[in-house]
């Protein structure tokens, strides 16, 4: 995907402004060190068309690092469950994929023991690089789940986009 | 049992015994000391001990006390040496052992109601959350705050107590993120264990590894070589160089100034590629090796990269204490008096900027000599712990091009499998990293202590914040702690942020192409390996995963597993086995499904 095409489909699916939350769930603060890169300006993470927000309210994104810790899951959970759909959750780094710690009682050792991932980005940490390949796979993703939603026009309950 | 008076032996660590009902009168008689770390280990039999360290000059050394404490009690200590209530609140949770007088102690790891493991026995009664009288003429209130706050950084939890605007008190809670590393570290070879102490705290891995494999050679009587030793300063002072970069950032981002923010960043990024060309790693991981440092620093790389890097720093530093508008909102914001860091045991920066002299890097016997300028301030407020940064990374760029210099060399020493223990240190970018060690007669570790600066300064938070700030100070307080989890002297410049805008324009700063064109940086990533099937044979294969420290690799039979997810792309196979093993160049590796992230390679068959 070129940088063109793929501002172009985050323009048409979400009027140029996906918007990510970022959620640590036990990190070594050093993907949150890149993450946070994306937006200085060798990276410059607007020119895509990518923005943070602090609230998850406006996310269409769940960036996640970490293994998940357990005592933190309510948190992941309220921080998912306050997005509103469609939304892709992004496995980011080798915590976050079962590199670093098992499943034992302090974490759950994977991200997607907890969340439903759509995207796996792997690297300790992932660098800035990898993560605009990772952020442009997403996007992919998104894609495909607003082609998929169900529409329902208010003022014709009975008929739902796909119907003719 | 008779008292020994604990003395400090310059550039050593002495160790001495002290019965529990001696302990308070050695802590009144080592008061002028400054108590770095306090520990227990032991489930059966529990031993208390107390690092104490030396920070003046030339006579730097440490100082550990053991203590029996089987009774499940020993004496208050924080009554006398504040900085100890933090650890006495620790050890409670996690070895059921609590200081005499029934003070009431605060949850520090264990989330409430887990059943998590500890290392020792577990405590009678869930920690009762003792928090200090906040009313306020009957006005405070507490607000909640977290885990889950701004993007890009970590998580973590405080009750904010406050009559409106003016911060009353900050509590912290950090069990969010309590991943057991001591816990974990317990059985590991210390080879094994640097792969953790790696991600303790991400950002000052170099020293955090430093100091474990240091304690671990104490423990095994071991010394590396002068050279690879060089090779761990160079690394360390980069690790510095990169984290003041970032604190800078943080700090601009704190008080609004993108300007200054993106300056900041520019030669963070540029610091950070240095960092991968000349070691491998953005975040300079896998440098330190036992007995040494397992890779060698690209000299040529350092030396043509890093006075370019250092000036962008340089310019950007200077701009920023140029702008009025910024030094005016650090000045007098979150001031901690020397008194009250070194009643916290606080360590780094921030205890430099409050006058205090602590260094690990002073202590005799390492590779910095009498070396080392330290940088200190008197006012202790945020503007002081900037300019101590400042000072600090000038001085990083002259002990690199010196180590450089006296040659620097990859060598490690796989440590005797004996007991014994030891105490490690080195200096992190927050301030002294220390780690302590018992290895058994297998040569594994049978108790990690892991202190990072962190642990240590985050107590210094909640004073820094108190009193004289309100809400919006806090996050300025934050970036100039520069924790993970983690000047007085005005300049009388002309430079404006704005003209110094108008020049970044003009000079302009190439923003990558990707994803639309390749990006040349990519090349000094570390990417995880590709393998040769024609040189895997079902042993070499067993080498591989026993070499793999995040369990990437596994053999069914006759085929090779390779899991890219969980692959660190620390490189350990490639070393095992260079001929069947090369890195791949591969970062562009983000999937939408886990299981195509997971290759069968199949295996030679043998002969």
């Amino acid at each position: 995907m070129t940088a063109e095409e793929l501002r172009e489909t985050i323009a048409r699916q979400f009027g140029r402004s996906l918007h990510i939350r970022t959620l640590d769930t036990g990190s070594c603060a050093v993907c949150e060190q890149e993450i946070r890169l994306l937006t200085a300006p060798h990276y410059d993470l607007h020119r895509l068309g990518f923005f943070f927000t602090p609230a998850p309210r406006h996310a269409d994104l769940l960036l996640v690092t970490g293994p998940m810790i357990r005592a933190f899951e309510v948190a992941a959970r309220k921080t998912y469950d306050a997005m509103p759909g469609p939304k892709v959750v992004v496995a980011t780094g080798a915590c976050a994929l079962g590199g670093v710690y098992p499943a034992d009682p302090f974490t759950h050792g994977t991200v997607d023991a907890v969340l439903p991932v759509d995207v796996w980005i792997p690297g300790c940490p992932p660098s800035p690089l990898a993560l605009l390949h990772g952020l442009g796979v997403a996007v992919g993703r998104l894609a495909e789940k607003v082609r998929d939603l169900p529409f329902t026009a208010d003022d014709h309950p009975e008929r739902t986009r796909g119907d003719s | 049992m008779t008292t020994v008076e604990p003395r400090v032996v310059p550039g050593a660590v002495t160790t001495f015994q002290v019965a529990s009902p001696d302990l308070e009168a050695v802590v009144r008689d080592l008061a002028d000391l400054r108590l770095a770390d306090m520990f227990a280990s032991g489930a059966e039999h529990t031993t208390l001990r107390l690092v104490w360290a030396n920070d003046t000059a030339g006579q730097a050394g440490y100082v550990v006390t053991e203590t029996p404490v089987d009774s499940g009690e020993y004496p208050a200590l924080s009554d006398i040496a504040p900085a100890a209530f933090v650890e006495e609140c620790e050890i409670y949770e996690q070895f059921g052992t609590r200081p005499a007088g029934g003070k009431p102690l605060n949850r520090m790891m264990l989330p409430p109601h887990a059943s998590l493991p500890t290392l020792g026995r577990k405590p009678p009664a869930e920690p009762e959350e003792a928090r200090a009288p906040h009313m306020v003429g009957g006005q405070a209130f507490e607000f909640p705050f977290g885990p889950v706050r701004q993007v890009g950084v970590e998580s973590l939890y405080y009750g904010l107590v406050t009559s409106g605007e003016e911060v009353v008190d900050l509590y912290l809670f950090t069990w969010h993120k309590h991943r057991g590393l001591e816990w974990r570290l317990q059985g590991k070879t210390p080879e094994q264990a640097l792969f953790l102490a790696e991600r303790t705290e991400g950002l000052s891995a170099v020293a955090m590894t430093w100091a474990l494999a240091a304690a671990a050679e104490a423990a095994a009587g071991v010394q590396p070589a002068k050279a690879a030793q060089r090779t761990r300063a160079v690394a360390l002072e980069l690790e510095r160089l990169y984290n003041h970069a970032a604190a800078m950032a943080a700090l601009c981002q704190s008080t609004g100034l993108s300007v200054g923010q993106s300056a900041a960043e520019i030669a963070l990024e540029r610091l950070l590629r240095l960092n991968a060309s000349a070691f491998g790693h953005r975040y300079l991981f896998g440098v330190i090796g036992t007995g040494g440092a397992s890779r060698a620093p690209d000299t040529d790389a350092i030396r043509d990269e890093l006075p370019g890097a250092y000036s962008e720093f340089k310019r950007a530093a200077d701009a920023l204490l140029g702008t009025n508008s910024f030094v005016d909102r650090l000045e007098a914001t979150g001031i901690l008096t020397a008194d009250q860091a070194r009643d916290l045991g606080l360590v780094g920066p921030v205890a430099r900027a409050s006058g205090l002299t602590a260094d690990a890097r002073l202590v005799p016997g390492g590779p910095y000599g009498t070396q080392p300028a330290v940088a200190t301030a008197t006012a202790g407020d945020v503007l002081a712990r900037f300019t101590v940064m400042l000072a600090e990374a000038a001085e990083s760029v002259r002990l690199i091009g010196q180590f450089l210099d006296a040659g620097t060399a990859a060598s490690t020493i796989e440590l005797p499998r004996t007991a014994g223990t030891g105490l490690g240190w080195a200096e992190s970018p927050r301030g002294e990293a220390l780690a302590w060690v018992a290895l058994g007669d297998d040569g594994r570790i049978a108790r990690a202590r892991l202190r990072p600066a962190s642990a240590r300064n985050w107590r210094g938070f909640d004073d820094a914040c108190r009193s004289q700030n309100v809400f919006t100070d806090i996050p300025i307080i934050e970036a100039s702690f520069w924790l993970t989890a983690a000047g007085m002297a005005r300049l009388q410049g002309r430079r404006r942020m704005t003209l110094w805008f108008i020049r970044g324009i003009r000079r302009g700063v190439v923003t990558t192409r990707y994803p639309a064109r390749p990006d040349a940086s990519a090349r000094f990533l570390p990417t995880p390996p590709a393998f040769r099937p024609r040189a895997l044979t079902r042993v070499t294969a067993d080498r591989l995963v026993a070499s793999c420290p995040s369990g990437a690799l596994r053999r069914d039979g006759g085929v090779l597993s390779y899991d890219v997810g969980r692959c660190t792309a620390c490189g350990r196979c490639a070393a095992e086995a260079p001929a069947a093993v090369q890195s791949s160049g591969e970062f562009e590796l983000a999937a939408t499904a886990r299981s195509v992230l997971i290759k069968r390679i199949p295996l030679r068959e043998e002969r």
